[in-house]
C-alpha cells in the first residue's frame, strides 16, 4: 500500500497542478491577512485585539477546502480524462487498492497544502499584530482549534474529492456539480424543507462548521465526525463504482 | 503450453454483442496477429484479457490465471493499448518512474526502456509535445518496464507514418526473437504479415480461423481474368469443364483454379475472340477480406 500511495504522490508531484494550487493558496492567504488587518476597525469590522490571531490565520479555510476538493477530483477524474487509468489498473489490477491509495494520498495532499498555507498566514499575521502592540500568542487554544479544524477539513475534502471523481469520472462535470451543490442545491434544500435547523447536517454546512463554527451550527467535533462520515461515504460509493465499471 | 487461453469469451454492451463465444489458445513464444475488421471485437477481447473489461461470460487467462489475479502483472505482461494514455504535463521519464513505483520495479528501469525505444533524448520533455510516433514508442517503453515474457499490443501501428511502421515492425521482430510471446492486433493483415507466425482472425466477435501464416497463404488461389466480347459464350464452356468461373463485368470472365493455357485452348476451340488474358494470384489480403466479409454476411 505504501508503494501505491507513493506512486499517487509521485503522480501529483510530477505535474504542475499542485504547485499552482499551493502558490495560489499562499498568495490568497497573505492577501486575506493584509485585507483583514487593514480593514479591521473600519466599515463595521471588529477592531484588532489580542484574540484576532485565530481568525486571521484561519481566514482562507473555505478556499483551502475547495483547493483540496479540486486536487482530489482532478487526481481521480483526471485519470479517466487522460486515459491514464488504463496504465494504472494494468500495474495494479486490484482497483480497490488503487482508490484507497488515492484517498490516502489526496487526504495527505489536502493536509499538506493547508499546513503550508496556514504557516504563511501565520508568518504574515503574527509579527504584524506584535508590531501593533497586541499580545498574541501561538499557544492560544482557539488558534490550535482553528488550525486543526482547517487542516482536518482540507484533508477530508481531498478524500471527498477522490470519491466524487470516482463517481462522476468527468472532471468538468464533477467540478461544476460540486459548485452547484454547495452554492445552489443546499440552499434550495433548506428552503424546500423549510427547516433551517436541518441545514447544519448538510455536507458543506458541516465543512464550514468544522473550520469556523458559529451560532446554530454543529460543534467542531460533531461537524468533524459528520464531515468525515460524508467523506468516507463518498469514497466508499466511488470506489465501488470504479471497481465494477469497465475501462474502455 | 498455452500462456494465453480464451474460452467462450462473450461481452455484451447493452444490445450490442461485441465478443461472442470466442475461444483460442496461444503457446509460449508464439508471435500472433490478432486480426479482424474495425469493430470485430479485437479491442474488447484484449481489454477483457487484461482485466479492464469484465466479460459477460467465459474466461480469459494468462498463465492459467485471470489478469486481475496475477501478482506483479507488469513482470509478466506488457500491454500497449491506446496511444494517448499519458498525462500531457508529465515528462516521459516521470511517467515511467510513476509506473515503476506503482509496480515495485527499480526506478533505473525508466531510463533503460527509454534507451531501448530510442527516446533517451526526450526523457525530460513533457509528453504533451510528443508526436504520435514518440507516444507510441513511450507506450512500448511502458510495456517493457517489467521486462515481461508476454506483450499484448492493440493496433500499435495506427496513425504511424511509414517510417514509424517500419521501425515498429523491426522492433516487434526483435522482441519476438528474444523468445517473448507477442499478440498484436491489427485490421490490416499486411501490417503484421512480416512479423507474425500465426494469425487469429475474428469477425463480429466470433473466431473465423486460427492458422499459421503459411496455411493462410495456401488458401490464396490463382485467378485467370479474360477480356472478351463473348463473355456469355465463354462462361458456360468453362463451367462445363468443371472450372469455377464468373462474369466480372460485361466483357470479362474471372476463372478460379485454372491456367491461362486451359482457358486459351477452350476459347480457340469455340472460336471465341480474346482481347486480353492474364493470371493473378489472390494475395493474403484477399484471403483475409474473403474470410472476414464472408463471416459478416452470415450474421
Amino acid at each position: 500500500m505504501t508503494r501505491l500511495i507513493n506512486a499517487e504522490l509521485a503522480k501529483l508531484r510530477t505535474t504542475r497542478l499542485v504547485y499552482g494550487v499551493t502558490a495560489t493558496m499562499a498568495v490568497f492567504g497573505v492577501l486575506t491577512v493584509v485585507a483583514n488587518i487593514t480593514e479591521a476597525g473600519r466599515h463595521g469590522q471588529a477592531p484588532l485585539s489580542a484574540t484576532s490571531l485565530p481568525g486571521l490565520v484561519g481566514a482562507p479555510a473555505t478556499m483551502l477546502s475547495g483547493a483540496a476538493l479540486l486536487l482530489g477530483i482532478l487526481g481521480m477524474a483526471g485519470e479517466f480524462r487522460h486515459h491514464t487509468i488504463t496504465q494504472t489498473f494494468l500495474a495494479t489490477p486490484d482497483r480497490g487498492r488503487v482508490v484507497t491509495a488515492k484517498l490516502v494520498a489526496y487526504a495527505l495532499s489536502g493536509i499538506a497544502v493547508a499546513v503550508l498555507t496556514l504557516t504563511v498566514t501565520m508568518a504574515a499575521a503574527l509579527p504584524w499584530l506584535h508590531a501593533k502592540g497586541l499580545a498574541v500568542s501561538v499557544l492560544d487554544g482557539e488558534l490550535g482549534r482553528a488550525v486543526g479544524g482547517t487542516v482536518l477539513a482540507a484533508g477530508l475534502c481531498g478524500l471527498v474529492g477522490v470519491g466524487i471523481g470516482a463517481l462522476v469520472r468527468n472532471q468538468v462535470a464533477a467540478l461544476v456539480g460540486v459548485l452547484v451543490w454547495a452554492v445552489v442545491v443546499e440552499g434550495l434544500l433548506l428552503n424546500l424543507l423549510n427547516a433551517p435547523s436541518l441545514g447544519k447536517w448538510l455536507p458543506s454546512a458541516a465543512a464550514a462548521a468544522l473550520t469556523n463554527p458559529g451560532d446554530g451550527q454543529l460543534s467542531r467535533l460533531a461537524a468533524g465526525l459528520l464531515f468525515a462520515a460524508y467523506g468516507f461515504a463518498f469514497a466508499l460509493v466511488g470506489t465501488r463504482f470504479v471497481v465494477r465499471r469497465d475501462v474502455t | 503450453m498455452a500462456v494465453i487461453s480464451i474460452e467462450g469469451l462473450t461481452k455484451r454492451f447493452g444490445e450490442v454483442v461485441a465478443v461472442d463465444g470466442l475461444s483460442f489458445e496461444l503457446d509460449q513464444g508464439s508471435v500472433t496477429g490478432f486480426l479482424g475488421p474495425n469493430g470485430a471485437g479485437k479491442t474488447t477481447t484484449l481489454r477483457m484479457l487484461l482485466g479492464l473489461v469484465t466479460p459477460t461470460a467465459g474466461t480469459a487467462r494468462i498463465n492459467g490465471r485471470p489478469y486481475r489475479e496475477l501478482t506483479a502483472p507488469l513482470r509478466h505482461v506488457g500491454a500497449v493499448l491506446e496511444s494517448s494514455s499519458f498525462h500531457p504535463g508529465r515528462t516521459a521519464r516521470s511517467h515511467l518512474r510513476v509506473m515503476t513505483t506503482a509496480a515495485g520495479l527499480p526506478s533505473t528501469r525508466a531510463d533503460e526502456v527509454l534507451a531501448q525505444v530510442g527516446l533517451e533524448r526526450a526523457a525530460g520533455r513533457r509528453v504533451g509535445g510528443f508526436s504520435l510516433g514518440m507516444r507510441q514508442r513511450l507506450a512500448l517503453a511502458t510495456a517493457l518496464l517489467g521486462d515481461p515474457e508476454m506483450l499484448i499490443l492493440d493496433e500499435p501501428a495506427n496513425g504511424l507514418d511509414p517510417e514509424g511502421i517500419h521501425w515498429l515492425r523491426g522492433f516487434l521482430r526483435h522482441l519476438a526473437d528474444q523468445g517473448r510471446t507477442v499478440l498484436v492486433s491489427s485490421h490490416v493483415l499486411a501490417e503484421v504479415a512480416q512479423t507474425v507466425d500465426q494469425v487469429v482472425i475474428i469477425a463480429n466477435g466470433r473466431l473465423v480461423t486460427q492458422s499459421t501464416l503459411a496455411a493462410l497463404s495456401d488458401r490464396s488461389r490463382q485467378v485467370v481474368r479474360v477480356r472478351t466480347p463473348q463473355a456469355r459464350v465463354l462462361l458456360p464452356l468453362l463451367r462445363a469443364q468443371g472450372i469455377q468461373a464468373d462474369l466480372d463485368g460485361h466483357h470479362q470472365v474471372a476463372a478460379l483454379g485454372t491456367t491461362t493455357e486451359t482457358v486459351g485452348v477452350a476459347a480457340a476451340a469455340a472460336s471465341i475472340v480474346l482481347y486480353e488474358m492474364h493470371a493473378e494470384r489472390s494475395n493474403l489480403e484477399d484471403v483475409f477480406l474473403e474470410l472476414t466479409t464472408g463471416q459478416g454476411a452470415t450474421s
